[in-house]
């Protein structure tokens, strides 16, 4: 038995230093930006920067649009199919797994070609549009992630009874996803939302192919140009995805128990 | 007879090819209880839904206080309906899930408020101790309770409960039911009741429907259901039942084994000669040569049962194995395999079986 549990803490930490040293050094070499002494100096310098608090807020503000626009698109069509179109599922899931098989870059290269200025429904030809068009982009990217926290939220209730208990109750279909649904997938759709909020955050292909001042084009500018500071927004851009994962983690606990559930 | 509440007329649901519910027809008085009583796969959970409106009807039209509800949306119909699995909303308390049809109908708050103390005081959980509770936090009694009072708080004109009492334990269905029965009657709603246990059926319904194979097989009073079955599958699921198989003589005369039952009334569709069967409730028959009894067979013991205040002794006569259920006796032992007995019986109590 001993035996045996040193092993198991042999490879935990085996695994642990394959994902932590590096992250180390990073925030170690972060913070080593004036010579012989540990400082925040390149963390004061990227936060300082106009560029960054510009596009820094322009992703957040992405994220936050693909992440309203992501639930109202996932939710109704999760709950739908799940009531009324069981059999449909499978292909909705092949549906929403493509973006993990089709590259960033042949979904942009395609809206490019099919909204450019001479297209009919010319998006690219204003900020604006451009603007939609990313973010239904990062809608797509996001899909895989968000469809299948929704449905695990809705797998986890009775669907089609607590509708048709609505239903006699005199609710419509909006107060039936509103009131009922909605609450109690309430987390799961959080847990989307965090994970689409750290992918909006660090997405880089689509904001810059579509030349949009967003944070992952930034990143890669400072990277390309400074030592010590892409690795003090490496440590930022890794803290904000930590703390997504802690925001899932704590919402979790206020999910609606299912009855019947220990307490 | 008076206008029928609820009528359902020339019912039918097919499913692609399969037919579920075939020519259902039903009269249901205002405040009457009635059950669908039958074996799972007969219908009787489709017609409620039809008539609940979350499934369509292939055929035929539902009628409810002289309102053809046939096309409504479920959400259009005002009936309350009460599901096996409970279907408290796990997000509100128990106070907002009785509210919520009421919430939805725009009923003011205070009215609310009262409604939802009045129901509770109705199902016997204090407002105070239940009102701010999660549907997680009672036990399964409990909750079929809220789900009572949350789809009986907007007044629906019919209230539905599909198996309400299945998910329960013996204890707990047995109050229950009562308890159902008691509040549909304080309230006087026009109630349909579906289940697969007699017992429930049989103790606290008006009138009872017996589906089989999509069809009403026999609507009746408990009574008339228990004691006199229309059809071979009625006798047969309602209650235990002995089935004797005989040759029919002259003059009624039906040849079992080595003894003679004479039929009241001769069978109008049967002949001379042709093999019969003859069905007997268990507590119609007694051990030994009863009094007044004017049917008497022969047989062994083939088997006993000690049930505590009740004995089910199985008798062979003939080629038939006849159940009957004696009193326990602490004076007086039960008989034993292999014992040689008599078993009589009126007459009048035998059916014939169709």
């Amino acid at each position: 038995m001993k035996i045996n549990r040193f092993w198991s803490w042999l490879f935990f930490g085996v695994g642990a230093l394959y994902f932590v040293l590096p992250l180390i050094s990073t925030a170690e070499f972060s913070l080593k930006m004036r010579r012989g002494a540990y400082t925040p100096d390149a963390y004061w310098t990227v936060l300082a920067d106009p560029r960054f608090q510009q596009t820094f807020t322009y992703s957040v503000l992405m994220a936050l649009a693909t992440i309203a626009f992501g639930v109202l698109l996932v939710v109704p069509t999760a709950y739908w199919v799940r009531l009324k179109l069981p059999r449909w599922r499978p292909v909705l899931e092949f549906i929403t797994l493509l973006p993990l098989i089709i590259p960033p870059i042949v979904i942009v290269f395609g809206y490019i070609r099919l909204y450019n200025t001479s297209s009919w429904l010319p998006l690219t030809g204003s900020a604006m549009g451009t603007n939609l068009l990313l973010m239904f982009g990062y809608v797509i990217l996001s899909l895989p992630y968000m469809y299948r926290a929704v449905d695990t939220g809705l797998r986890a209730i009775d669907v089609a009874t607590l509708t048709e208990a609505a239903q006699s109750l005199g609710a419509g279909w909006v107060t039936i996803l509103t009131r009922v649904i909605l609450p109690n997938v309430a987390v799961a759709v959080l847990s989307g939302a965090f994970i689409t909020f750290a992918i909006v955050i660090g997405e880089f292909v689509m904001a810059a192919l579509l030349n949009r001042p967003s944070f992952g084009p930034y990143m890669q500018l400072l990277g390309a140009n400074r030592a010590y500071e892409p690795a003090a927004l490496a440590v930022i851009a890794f803290a904000i995805t930590w703390g997504c994962m802690a925001l899932i983690q704590f919402v979790s606990k206020f999910a609606p128990r299912a009855p019947g559930a220990q307490h | 007879m008076p206008e029928p509440f609820l009528s359902i007329q020339h019912v039918r649901k097919s499913f692609g090819a399969t037919t579920v519910v075939q020519d259902f027809n039903l009269d249901v008085e205002a405040g009457e209880f009635i059950s669908f009583l039958g074996p799972s796969g007969c219908g009787k959970t489709t017609v409620l839904r039809m008539v609940a409106g979350f499934e369509e009807p292939s055929g035929g039209r539902i009628v409810i206080g002289g309102k053809d509800v046939t096309g409504l949306k479920p959400n259009q119909r005002n009936i309350g309906m009460v599901f096996q699995a409970y279907a408290l909303f796990p997000n509100l308390t128990v106070a907002q899930n009785i509210g919520f049809g009421l919430k939805v109908a725009g009923v003011a708050r205070a009215e609310i408020d009262s409604r939802v103390a009045e129901m509770l005081d109705i199902i016997k959980l204090p407002a105070s101790e239940f009102g701010a509770r999660y549907p997680y936090q009672l036990s399964g009694g409990q909750q079929q309770r809220i789900a009572l009072a949350r789809a009986l708080a907007p007044r629906p004109k019919v209230l539905l409960l599909d198996e309400p009492l299945s998910a329960l334990d013996a204890k707990v269905r047995v109050s229950l039911r009562e308890e159902i029965r008691s509040i549909q009657k304080k309230l006087g709603i026009t109630t349909i009741f579906v289940t697969h246990d007699q017992e429930e059926a049989l103790s606290i319904s008006d009138r009872i429907v017996v589906m089989y194979g999509g069809k009403a097989e026999q609507v009746g009073t408990a009574f008339e259901i228990y004691n006199r079955p229309a059809t071979r599958f009625v006798a047969g699921f309602v209650g235990t039942l002995n089935v004797l198989e005989g040759r029919l003589g002259n003059a009624g005369k039906v040849q079992v084994g080595s003894g003679e039952i004479v039929l009241r009334e001769e069978p109008a569709d049967v002949r001379s000669g042709d093999i019969v069967s003859l069905a007997l409730r268990p507590e119609a028959i007694a051990l030994g040569r009863r009094a007044g009894d004017d049917a008497v067979l022969a047989g062994e013991i083939a088997d006993v049962h000690f049930l505590g205040s009740v004995i089910r002794v199985r008798v062979r006569a003939g080629d038939s194995i006849v159940s009957l259920d004696t009193f326990n006796n602490p004076a007086t032992p039960p008989p034993r395999i292999g014992d040689k007995v008599e078993i009589s019986f009126s007459s009048g109590d035998v059916m014939l079986l169709n």
